[in-house]
């Protein structure tokens, strides 16, 4: 075999033994093999008067089989260190989803309860006390949260039939009892509903 | 392979970083690996040179402690027309490692003489 070939052999053993790997890591190694093979058969070749291109390849064939056990370990070491970065990477975005799922939820809830404020300043129809006020807000954020969860975590089609199910009668309930609430809130999940549904669809394609 | 006691360094990378700082003291602040490969084995009288995983496993852990650092070569390659060395340099940490191995292989030198890279 030549030295060529016998290089070869080594490349692919460095590309096997780094797959997987984040590229920029598993690539450094591939270059730095790529140019120490390189300049291996070039030093041989230039220095080692009369050494035979077999006893070239031979040589090359034997620093790779003394170093498998330190390449399997130094492999096994960067898979724990890119697996642990990717864990605190995967931690942080879940930080990062909950604020931006408690934004969205606490914006919600202001702007629904917003609705009442402004028409208790229009008109005397609208009559609501603090306990109300703390009340739907509780209720809201409730339903917020669960609508959150329900996108995140299941964010299947059942899920949003149920949600719109759950909302029509909501609001046929509300408009038999003559509870404008209960209408609004069904109308609130049904959208919720719509939403999860079309997230749903993008998420499948 | 010797296993690590913590806080220690290995043989070979004891003798890595001896050898860089000879390379820096002949006025050479960078080495690549096969040139270390090749220096190492020329210091020692032996036959082979050490193998690929040992030797840049040990370079990613100098690396790692600080003691060395690596950069791409630039240009030089592109001009003689093969591929890119990872060329390394020994840090300020690294040289005084090295050299107070050295003292100490000065003082005792049967005790460091008896590992040799694989």
């Amino acid at each position: 075999m030549t030295p060529e070939r016998m290089a070869e052999l080594v490349a692919r053993w460095v590309r096997f033994y780094t797959r997987d790997l984040p590229v920029e890591i598993a690539q450094r190694r591939v270059e730095e093999i790529d140019a120490d093979l390189h300049d291996h058969v070039a030093h041989e070749r230039a220095n080692g008067s009369g050494i035979s291109n077999r006893r070239i390849a031979l040589g090359i064939l034997s620093r790779m089989v003394r170093g498998v056990a330190a390449d399997a370990a130094w492999r096994g070491r960067q898979a724990k260190v890119s697996a642990h970065r990717s864990t605190l990477e995967g931690t942080m975005k879940t930080t990062r989803t909950l604020y931006r799922s408690a934004v969205r939820v606490g914006l919600g809830v202001a702007l629904i309860l917003s609705l009442p404020l402004v028409a208790m300043q229009m008109t005397d129809e609208a009559v609501w006390s603090l306990a109300d006020f703390v009340l739907a807000g509780v209720l809201l954020t409730t339903i917020g949260i669960a609508l959150e969860l329900a996108v995140r975590k299941a964010g299947n089609l059942a899920t949003a039939i149920c949600l719109a199910a759950l909302g029509v009668a909501a609001a046929v309930l509300g408009q038999a009892d003559d509870a404008p609430g209960l209408v609004l809130l069904g109308l609130l999940l049904i959208a919720s509903a719509c939403a999860l549904g079309v997230r749903t669809g993008q998420r499948s394609r | 392979m010797p296993r690590r006691k913590p806080g220690t360094l290995l043989p070979l990378e004891t003798k890595i970083l001896e050898v860089a700082l000879s390379t820096l003291r002949s006025g050479q602040t960078t080495f690549h690996g096969f040139g270390l490969a090749q220096t190492m084995r020329e210091q020692s009288g032996s036959r082979s040179l050490t193998a690929h995983g040992t030797l840049y496993k040990a370079l990613s852990r100098l690396e790692e402690f600080g003691l060395l650092t690596s950069h791409w070569e630039d240009a030089e390659a592109a001009a003689e027309r093969r591929p890119r060395r990872r060329l390394y340099e020994l840090t300020g940490e690294g040289a005084r490692v090295a050299e107070r191995a050295l003292a100490e292989k000065a003082v005792a030198p049967r005790s460091c003489a008896a590992s040799e890279p694989t």
